[in-house]
């Protein structure tokens, strides 16, 4: 390997390196010279640069995005768990598998409804009516669902009492979910026993409705007759 | 390496050297390399021919057609098979050989074992060929060969691979470089990777996605473990040999052999991505494809900043050695970059099925391994025949067919994939007419096969030109 070395007239390079020529390292010197290296890091001179400094956080930062990739999308490690939608879905019970939950349903009532409709759901008497026992309420779902996304305004009558309703479109703040978690409650407690509400069927009407303003409510009758028992 | 600055002609070892002046570690090591290399180059030649049929099948169909024995997939695998194991393996054999005996300063005294190791890995591939050729393979890429032919091929990997294990075990200097990690971690990679892939994909195949997960898994520690590693032992010696300068930042480079050995043989889950797998392995496969560009960037510190210094790249490209090294340094770089930023689960919902993955494995293996053995070649060849390479028109030739079928190659592949992949992605687009746009794209793959094949013959005529040209060793040996 040497023979190149024995040429130096022909083979030096002008920037006069000394140490190997320029043709080569011999084996033997290639092996010692890195070996030496391996141990000493390269002294710092002018002009040196921060490149292991600046990779060692680009290394760190790899290193925290896989940790925090890998425990967003390892579905909790199950060998069972092939899609990578699933585990977040199962965790959150969000918007793929609705079940309308009367409890949930029943702390919105509470801090939405309740100031006029009562805790009871019986309303407060010549001001305000009931939902115990309403048939405004059971029965079609979408009259409830747009009575409590557009609001009421105007005379009403439930189970024999005339009211001046004015009820205020409450539900266009809440989510589609929210509103149906309430329409659940109200028609599953006091004795109400019309089936549940899907959010399906809240974003199919909120859509349906629009923006507009209360609904009167001898016109939402035309729309949702009450129905007979 | 002045004499090529100087008239552009790949010498080599001067002329008044000769055979006489081998010294004792390379007369050891001059039969076994060059029966290595002889079947290599001979695999390489059969392999470019068989990949041009199978590229032209691509888009003329009836091409060759009327005949079982040429029908694409038989042509396809024997094509593959015949460049992976033939060519790069025979061609490793013999350059890791080569490179563990001259830094270990190892003397071959039972040379012929290695030989006999490469005539049973030759002629169990050869069988194994022709078995795929009657029609009778498997379905899985680079497992398709009979599966009695594994366990010859394991045994003769052990006899012609693990002598570089026994080199760096007896060698004299204690002190070890890159270049003898990566190799000796290759060679205890591979026959491990190998068994288990065959045991589960071929003798004793499970139920369900299990075959394919490891199949993914074999496939991408072949490329990574065996050829990458490889490829990466060339580079770090050749690169300070023929610069004649040590590395700069070396003290990285442990780090960056770490992180290629901890990562990549998590990588292959990421192939399967969208598929029915569990999500956390295709998730950990994600990440390890992103985490290997940790050893992407240490190598590339290594060569680049130790090329960027002192005329380095000019020297690299006058150099005939050098110049393919680097080409294939570059490409490892790219196709590490490519890995990493496509492993991206929204960019294989796209690329998934198309000829992308097959462009980004050919940066590997042609681009890296193949280019980096070309220029490995070179250095070695005129040190062992001890005499010239017959014409340095054809080692241009080679070089320029090569490297510019390469880009067109990898190029139709990457960016038909990228085409196609949307296309078929959109519902807008038919199927049928998904297909119709990758014809310009095979187009392009035929005409990057020919310039391959022209490449490759150039290559074999000058090498065997060379080879028999040589005179015989001498015995006595130069010392060192």
């Amino acid at each position: 390997m040497n023979d190149r070395n024995r040429h130096p007239d022909r083979n030096r390079p002008s920037q006069g390196n000394p140490g190997p020529g320029p043709d080569g390292l011999s084996d033997g010197r290639l092996v010692e010279v890195h070996s030496q290296l391996a141990r000493d890091k390269e002294e710092p001179r002018e002009g040196f640069s921060l490149t292991p400094i600046v990779i060692v956080f680009i290394f760190c930062g790899f290193g925290f995005w896989g940790g925090l990739y890998l425990t967003r999308n390892s579905g909790n490690f199950a060998s069972t768990a092939f899609d990578v939608n699933a585990p977040k879905a199962a965790a959150s019970a969000g918007p793929i598998e609705f079940e309308p939950d009367a409890a949930k349903g029943e702390k919105l009532f509470v801090a939405q409804c309740a100031a006029c409709h009562q805790p009871t759901g019986l309303g407060v008497p010549g001001a305000f009516p009931p939902l115990a026992g309403s048939p405004w309420v059971a029965g079609n779902e979408e009259r409830l669902i747009k009575a409590v996304l557009a609001g009421l305004a105007g005379e009403i009558e439930v189970k024999g009492v005339k009211y001046n309703a004015n009820m205020p479109n409450i539900g266009a703040g809440l989510k589609d979910a929210q509103v149906a978690h309430i329409a659940t409650y109200v028609r599953q407690a006091w004795g109400n026993t019309a089936g549940p509400v899907m959010d399906s069927q809240v974003a199919v009407v909120r859509k349906a409705i629009g923006a507009r303003g209360q609904y009167v409510p001898a016109d939402l009758l035309k729309e949702h007759p009450l129905e007979t028992k | 390496m002045s004499q090529e600055n100087r008239t552009g002609r790949p010498r080599g070892r001067p002329p008044e050297g000769g055979a006489s002046r081998l010294s004792r570690t390379e007369a050891g090591l001059r039969g076994p390399f060059l029966c290595f290399f002889t079947f290599a180059v001979l695999w390489l030649v059969v392999a470019s021919l068989l990949a041009l049929i199978a590229a032209v099948k691509l888009h003329r169909p009836d091409f060759l057609g009327a005949c079982a024995l040429t029908t694409y997939g038989r042509v396809a695998a024997a094509a593959q098979d015949t460049f992976v194991y033939g060519w790069g393996f025979n061609a490793l054999f013999a350059v890791n050989f080569w490179l563990m005996a001259q830094l270990g300063r190892f003397e071959f005294r039972n040379g012929w074992l290695a030989t006999l190791g490469g005539l049973a890995w030759n002629l169990a591939l050869t069988y194994g060929v022709v078995q795929v050729f009657r029609g009778e393979l498997g379905g899985f890429a680079l497992l398709d060969l009979p599966r009695e032919v594994g366990p010859v091929l394991i045994l003769a990997f052990l006899f012609a691979g693990l002598w570089s294990v026994v080199t760096y075990a007896r060698r004299p200097s204690g002190h070890n470089f890159a270049s003898q990690w990566y190799v000796i971690g290759a060679t205890f990679a591979f026959p491990i990777v190998f068994l288990l892939g065959q045991l589960m994909v071929q003798w004793f195949p499970s139920v369900g996605t299990v075959p394919a997960l490891a199949h993914a898994w074999f496939v991408q520690n072949l490329m990574l473990l065996w050829f990458g590693a490889s490829t990466l032992a060339s580079a770090y010696y050749f690169i300070p040999k023929i610069l004649g300068r040590p590395l700069r930042h070396y003290y990285l480079a442990p780090v960056g052999f770490w992180t290629f050995f901890l990562f990549a043989g998590w990588t292959a889950p990421a192939a399967l991505l969208g598929g029915p797998i569990p999500i956390w392995l295709q998730s950990v496969g994600v990440v390890a494809s992103v985490m290997s560009i940790v050893p992407v960037i240490i190598v590339g510190i290594n060569f680049y900043s130790t090329l960027s210094v002192d005329g380095g790249w000019s020297r690299a490209w006058n150099s005939t050695t050098l110049r393919f090294v680097t080409v294939g340094v570059v490409c490892f770089s790219l196709f590490g970059g490519l890995s990493t930023v496509f492993s991206a689960r929204d960019f294989s919902a796209v690329l998934a099925f198309t000829s992308f993955a097959q462009g980004q494995q050919q940066l590997l293996t042609y681009g890296a391994l193949t280019m980096t053995l070309f220029g490995a070649s070179y250095f070695v060849l005129p040190r062992l025949t001890g005499s010239l390479w017959p014409s340095a028109k054809l080692v241009h030739l080679h070089f320029w067919a090569a490297s510019l079928g390469l880009l067109v190659a990898v190029v139709a592949s990457l960016a038909g994939g990228w085409q196609v992949g949307h296309l078929l992605a959109d519902p807008a687009v038919s199927t049928a007419q998904a297909g119709d746009a990758t014809a310009v794209w095979t187009l392009a793959g035929s005409i990057a096969a020919m310039l391959f094949l022209v490449a490759h013959v150039a290559f074999a005529l000058n090498a065997f030109g060379m080879i028999l040209a040589s005179t015989s060793p001498t015995s006595e040996g130069r010392p060192d």
